[in-house]
């Protein structure tokens, strides 16, 4: 009997173990550091005949391995904003060899020329980077630096004050006072270089009444908005471009807060006796837009009740929401972006340009065309005319209300120093140090997916990557201009379609190999081309490739039917 | 959770003894009687009726509505602390209460009365506390006591036919019930209201659904016992059809172990809906459910604790009352306890 | 006794089939297309209809479950959808974790929960057995995450300072990354070192580094403690009133009436015997803390398998949901089994029978 029960145990054991087992040791260890520099071979992909067909619907034409430390891009149109885009971490330069190693995902164990190196990964609990002796630059003066995470700013707030960690990001709303007061503590507020709006998708009924859009642009009442939900340093949004990036408006026409027009509009539009919208859908998620979703949720529905409006809230899961928003469902939203990269392209390309996603409905032709003559014209005033023309329909249709520019910090010990908040939120952890201590603990809002930055869109994987991987160019430490890095040095032709960048000598990857032309070409190319075996990455979207130059060489095949 | 099942074993709700007819009503007169006498189900049966008191009458004693936000009208601010009036009028001009009033004052315990009083202080969105903790006992009530009697409706009927019916009937019907409970009661509730959308509808639905084995085990257990009884026998030989042993006999005498059950499994229903809501899962995000509520505020947390102590302590003012009737009416009735 | 065992074995068979069943289910009523989630706006028809072909979601159900069935019996549980991780890579990761708040919490609860029940019962009415049952009740009726919270105000913020401080997240301080046992041993890995490597506080035995160990230890209090209090409530509660039941028996009254001293009628005839159902309720703790690990490891900031699992919910990760669930439930089976069976040991009664 006793026998017969063990056995029974045994098994079940066994079972449970067997569950736990399987699958798990293929973490090889990837690049072996002693890998021979093939002689440099001169690489060039030339795919101009594609530009302006059916099939391709993207901006790049070719690449070129010029000589060793020498790279061309060619273009099919002209991009003002092409340094500003290299420059963005995203595109991040890895060895063709671990590329080629890892089967185009270095998800778990990037390599890269950066100030630091991935030590340790604990999933689930922190990221451990440590200084890359060999860097190219000035040597980073903190040998340690730990990545943790929460999403409650109160439990960031409280490790910080308890001294667990160094440095925090995303303080909360009612948390700057509690921060600026301490004296052991350091408040740093970031420039807003984002826009929070509400949307609405013009193609479903009754929002393709603009009056109705225009008639909600001036019910909301702005000032009570940023008084009561936001932190210092925010702003009234006036257009979709916050402040900080280039062709910013100065004084352009946009909504105030006038409840009596509002319901005169409302009555033009045929809701004299006010009206139920339905759905007003956000997600609860705390951003830098929106420090409190809940609360200006709570507080829009109100300020539209004022003028006979009403409103549902429809809290959704984070994933599903912009999920929803991205494929046309959500009618009414509250949603934001902040910077990628600090050019206007970045903000109005992506949401109203020709091939945005259907987030607002169908778009409309006539912004289309400002924003295509916008995006391809170099000379700079005639530019800001486009965009200030750009402003002018957005006001008119409305299918965006901008409502606020929001301001965040990050906060740190006051003995961190060198301690900056970027308005691109890519702080620099080289650029910091603390006096007697061999690490610096940052805590984020979350852990990132995964580190090959290619194939991430979440700022939380960004600012690891940051610290690990350099691209041709960067943006200066704490601000949006664009410096050398990789790259000493770049020239363009006159008509802005062809790039030339000149690499810095010297510099090595972490497992010791030499940066050379070929990594860069390879590094773009596998994410350009979307048929190459190598094209794999996490899930394998690439989204900021194809934001950042229009689309993939051999695109998955258009939708049928 | 799950944990609150246990009280009552099905063992011991298969031993209470069993009655017919006429001493039903006398036996719940006792056992009512014999739950007052005990003094912690007294305090549990007084936190209900205050409970109940502010439910039903919450448009009286909340000073402003359930949404009411504040800001525009007396130009106040989100989270703004408690303000108290402890100087009122009447009270005589007395310099010993005067020097009271402005230590109170000067501690934070007061605010002049010159300033609108909220007890509780406003949330987030300028909104009064404390007229929304008294909205709130209306849902959390309605809402833990109508999850609690679907659950116990269904269960029954399930414990019912299993029990009566027996055989293979009853034994697959028993393993399903297994499989339920073999889920952690709170996972398999997220995943309900995840599959049907968040909304305190499928909130109220996932926590009823997850706790029917529980009642379906304690009636079944019942029936298996009072099946055997010889007057249920008797029954049978005289010809009495099926539904009505199981509406005369089975039924009442089921009733004593579901009573006890269902008052503390309104308690755990009271948890785990706050639970889902803290999760954000509940219901409508603007409403004043305290689960939500203190999921709003929870990184006020260090700067306006009170934001997150009074849901919280409503809650568990709320579990805790249904928790020590529950208990009370246990040992009224459970005769093993009876010495 | 051997046929209570089999039985009992047999009839956990046709659950152990019903948990598969329920998993996949779960995971597949779940609103929402994986592809959707994960492809996000590049799910098009053709590139959804690729990846569903590559996790297999285009076969009939039954030849999905068949799949899954087959692969769960050779020990498969799929990949992370969002992570790119086999399952059980994550689980041998993580379910070390939950174990280890689960059992200290559990440790906190009978070793507190236990003796408070036999000093409430053994003198009953006392002042004592009135504040046990105060206690009790209240400690029944707090939620987990209203108490977690609470224990991180006091210990992080307002013992900020003083010795009794108590980090408020995480599971060890920022930057320590104890070396694996197996490592320091110089002996190969496998999984179940790997597992065992993953409780911080074995862990850090293996490898004597008792700094490590007590700041492991340090990080597990609160939520150790938030987790527990529900369960030692119940247990206090369990033990008082069975310590009571007992003691109104008869052969309890012969022994007093022997003239025995009354710390031996407790000590030997009593306790022994009040401490049955207890056992029971103690084995049923242990598979209902897994619940409470999801609100306790949200509240805490640690990445244990009740966090793992409602993020895998809510971001649609059904292989995560499936193989997470699965094993969990069957751990709460497989424990009812061992509580049933230790029960049938301890209970003279139900040996016979």
């Amino acid at each position: 009997m006793r026998r017969q029960r063990l056995r029974w145990l045994t098994l079940f054991v066994a079972f449970g173990l067997v569950v736990a087992a399987c699958g798990g040791d293929d973490d090889d260890e990837s690049g072996g550091g002693d890998t021979e520099e093939a002689d440099f071979e001169a690489v060039a992909i030339d795919e101009s005949a594609q530009c302006g067909t059916e099939e391709y619907a993207g901006n790049l034409a070719g690449i070129e391995a010029v000589d060793e430390l020498t790279v061309r891009f060619t273009l099919c149109n002209p991009d003002v904003a092409f340094p500003a885009k290299v420059a963005f971490s995203a595109l991040g330069i890895f060895s063709a060899e671990q590329l080629e190693e890892t089967g185009g995902a270095p998800i778990d164990a990037p390599i890269g020329t950066g100030p630091y190196k991935l030590e340790a990964w604990e999933r689930g609990s922190q990221i451990v980077l440590t200084a890359n002796e060999d860097y190219w630059g000035d040597a980073p003066a903190v040998p340690t630096v730990v990545f943790r995470w929460s999403a409650e700013s109160a439990q960031r707030l409280v490790e910080l004050q308890s001294g667990s960690v160094d440095g925090i990001d995303n303080v909360g709303t009612e948390d700057f006072p509690t921060v600026a007061d301490d004296a052991s503590l350091q408040l740093l507020e970031r420039d807003p270089l984002n826009v929070f709006y509400l949307g609405f998708n013009v193609d479903k009924p009754p929002f393709d009444n603009e009056m109705l859009r225009q008639a909600i642009g001036y019910a909301i009442d702005r000032d009570r908005l940023i008084e009561n939900f936001y932190p210092e340093g925010s702003q009234v949004a006036d257009q979709f471009l916050p402040p900080g990036i280039n062709m910013y408006e100065e004084g352009a026409e946009g909504f105030t807060y006038d409840p009596d027009r509002a319901r005169d509009l409302l009555a033009q539009a045929g809701f004299a006796d006010g009206v139920d919208l339905g759905a007003l859908s956000y997600r609860a998620e705390p951003r830098p837009y929106l420090p409190q979703p809940p609360q200006v949720a709570s507080d829009i529905r109100d300020q539209l009740a004022q003028v006979g409006i009403t409103v549902t809230l429809d809290e959704q899961e984070s994933g599903a929401f912009i999920d929803n928003a991205n494929t046309g469902n959500l009618s009414m939203y509250m949603l934001g972006w902040g910077a990628d990269f600090p050019d206007a392209t970045n903000f109005w390309d992506f949401h109203f340009g020709e091939g945005a996603s259907p987030q607002f409905g169908t778009g409309f032709p006539d912004l289309h065309e400002v924003l295509a003559d916008a995006g391809s014209t170099t000379d700079e005033d005639e530019r800001a005319e486009l965009y200030a023309e750009a402003n002018g329909l957005l006001f008119q249709h409305a299918q965006a209300l901008p409502i606020a520019y929001g301001g965040s910090a990050v906060a740190f010990k006051a003995e961190v120093e060198g301690a900056h908040a970027s308005p691109l939120s890519n702080e620099q952890f080289s650029a910091m140090s603390l006096e007697g201590a061999d690490q610096l603990v940052w805590m984020q809002n979350g852990e990132p997916s995964g580190l090959y930055c290619a194939d991430e869109t979440d700022g939380e994987a960004l600012r690891v990557c940051e610290q690990i991987n350099e691209s041709l160019l960067a943006y200066e430490v704490g601000g949006t201009e664009v410096v050398p890095s990789l790259a000493e040095d770049y020239e363009s032709n006159d008509d802005l379609t062809e790039w030339t960048f000149t690499l810095r000598e010297g510099v090595t990857f972490h497992d010791g190999s030499a940066l050379d032309a070929g990594d860069v070409v390879e590094s773009y190319r596998i994410q350009w081309d979307a048929a190459d075996p190598l094209h794999v990455g996490r899930d394998g979207l690439f989204t900021y490739f194809e934001a950042l130059f229009g689309g993939f060489l051999n695109p998955p095949p258009p939708e049928e039917g | 959770m799950a944990i609150e099942e246990i009280p009552l074993s099905e063992q011991a709700a298969a031993e209470i003894p069993v009655v017919t007819g006429g001493r039903q009503r006398g036996l719940w007169r006792d056992a009512f009687r014999q739950t007052l006498r005990k003094r912690s189900a007294k305090v549990g049966v007084v936190i209900l009726a205050l409970l109940l008191i502010m439910a039903v009458f919450a448009p009286l004693i909340a000073p402003y509505g359930e949404r009411e936000v504040l800001i525009a009208t007396e130009g106040l601010e989100p989270r703004t602390e408690p303000c108290i009036h402890v100087s009122v009028a009447w009270i005589p001009d007395v310099p010993v209460l005067r020097t009271v009033e402005s230590f109170l004052e000067s501690n934070g315990f007061s605010c002049p009365s010159d300033e609108p009083q909220h007890l509780m202080g406003l949330d987030g969105n300028a909104r009064d506390v404390f007229s929304r903790i008294v909205y709130g006992a209306r849902i959390s009530l309605v809402a833990g006591i109508g999850a609690v009697t679907f659950a116990v409706v269904i269960g029954t009927v399930i414990g019912l036919i299993s029990g009566f019916v027996g055989g293979r009937t009853d034994n697959a019907v028993m393993r399903v019930m297994d499989v339920l409970l073999a889920f952690p009661a709170l996972l398999l509730a997220i995943a309900i209201v995840t599959a049907r959308g968040p909304g305190l509808f499928n909130a109220v639905l996932a926590v009823s659904v997850v706790t029917i084995p529980v009642y379906a085990r304690v009636v079944r257990s019942r029936v298996l016992s009072v099946r055997e009884q010889d007057f249920v026998a008797a029954d049978r030989a005289l010809g009495v059809s099926n539904t009505r042993i199981l509406g005369h006999r089975v039924l009442p005498n089921s009733l004593t172990p579901l009573v006890v059950q269902a008052t503390l499994g309104v308690a755990t229903a009271v948890l785990e809906l706050a639970a889902l809501s803290f999760v954000g899962l509940g219901g409508d995000p603007d409403q004043a459910e305290w689960g939500r509520m203190l999921a709003l505020e929870r990184n006020q947390l260090f700067s306006s604790p009170h934001l997150v102590f009074y849901p919280g302590l409503m809650i568990m003012l709320n579990v805790l009352a249904f928790n020590l009737i529950g208990d009370g009416l246990r040992d009224a009735l459970d005769p093993r306890l009876n010495r | 006794m051997l046929r209570f065992t089999v039985r009992r074995l047999i009839s956990s068979i046709p659950v152990l089939f019903g948990i598969l069943l329920a998993t996949f289910v779960i995971a597949r009523v779940i609103p929402g297309d994986p592809c959707q989630a994960a492809l996000q706006e590049r799910a098009t028809p053709d590139a959804c209809a690729d990846f569903n072909e590559r996790y297999g979601f285009n076969d009939p159900m039954i030849v999905q479950f068949g799949g899954y069935v087959g692969d769960v019996l050779s020990g498969d549980l799929g990949e992370s959808i969002r992570l790119r991780q086999p399952v059980t890579d994550l689980l041998v990761e993580r379910l070390p974790v939950t174990l280890q708040l689960s059992l200290a919490a559990l440790l906190i609860a009978v070793v507190v929960g236990v003796p408070l029940g036999v000093l409430a019962g053994t003198r009953h009415g006392s002042k004592t057995d009135v504040a046990t049952i105060v206690g009790a009740n209240l400690g029944v009726s707090i939620p987990v995450f209203v108490l977690g919270l609470i224990l991180q105000y006091v210990f992080a913020k307002q013992l900020h300072g003083t010795p009794f401080e108590l980090p408020p997240s995480g599971q060890l301080t920022a930057g320590t990354i104890p070396e694996p046992f197996y490592e320091v041993w110089g002996i190969g890995e496998n999984t179940l070192f790997e597992f065992i490597s993953n409780i911080d506080l074995v862990n850090a035995v293996l490898i004597w580094r008792w700094d490590i160990f007590f700041d492991a230890l340090q990080h597990l209090i609160l939520p150790a403690l938030a987790l527990a209090t529900i369960p030692m409530a119940v247990i206090a509660r369990m033990t008082r009133s069975s310590l009571l039941d007992v003691l109104g028996l008869d052969y309890v009254r012969t022994a007093r009436a022997k003239g025995l001293r009354e710390r031996i009628v407790i000590g030997r005839h009593a306790l022994r015997n009040s401490l049955l159902p207890v056992v029971t309720i103690i084995g049923l703790s242990l598979g209902t803390l897994v619940g409470g690990a999801i609100l306790t490891e949200t509240i805490f900031n640690i990445t244990g398998v009740g966090k793992t699992l409602f993020d895998a919910i809510s971001g649609r990760d059904y292989f995560v949901v499936q193989g997470f669930t699965l094993v969990v439930a069957i751990g709460f089976v497989l424990i009812n089994l061992i509580t049933d069976i230790v029960y049938t040991f301890l209970d003279p009664k139900v040996r016979v029978s």
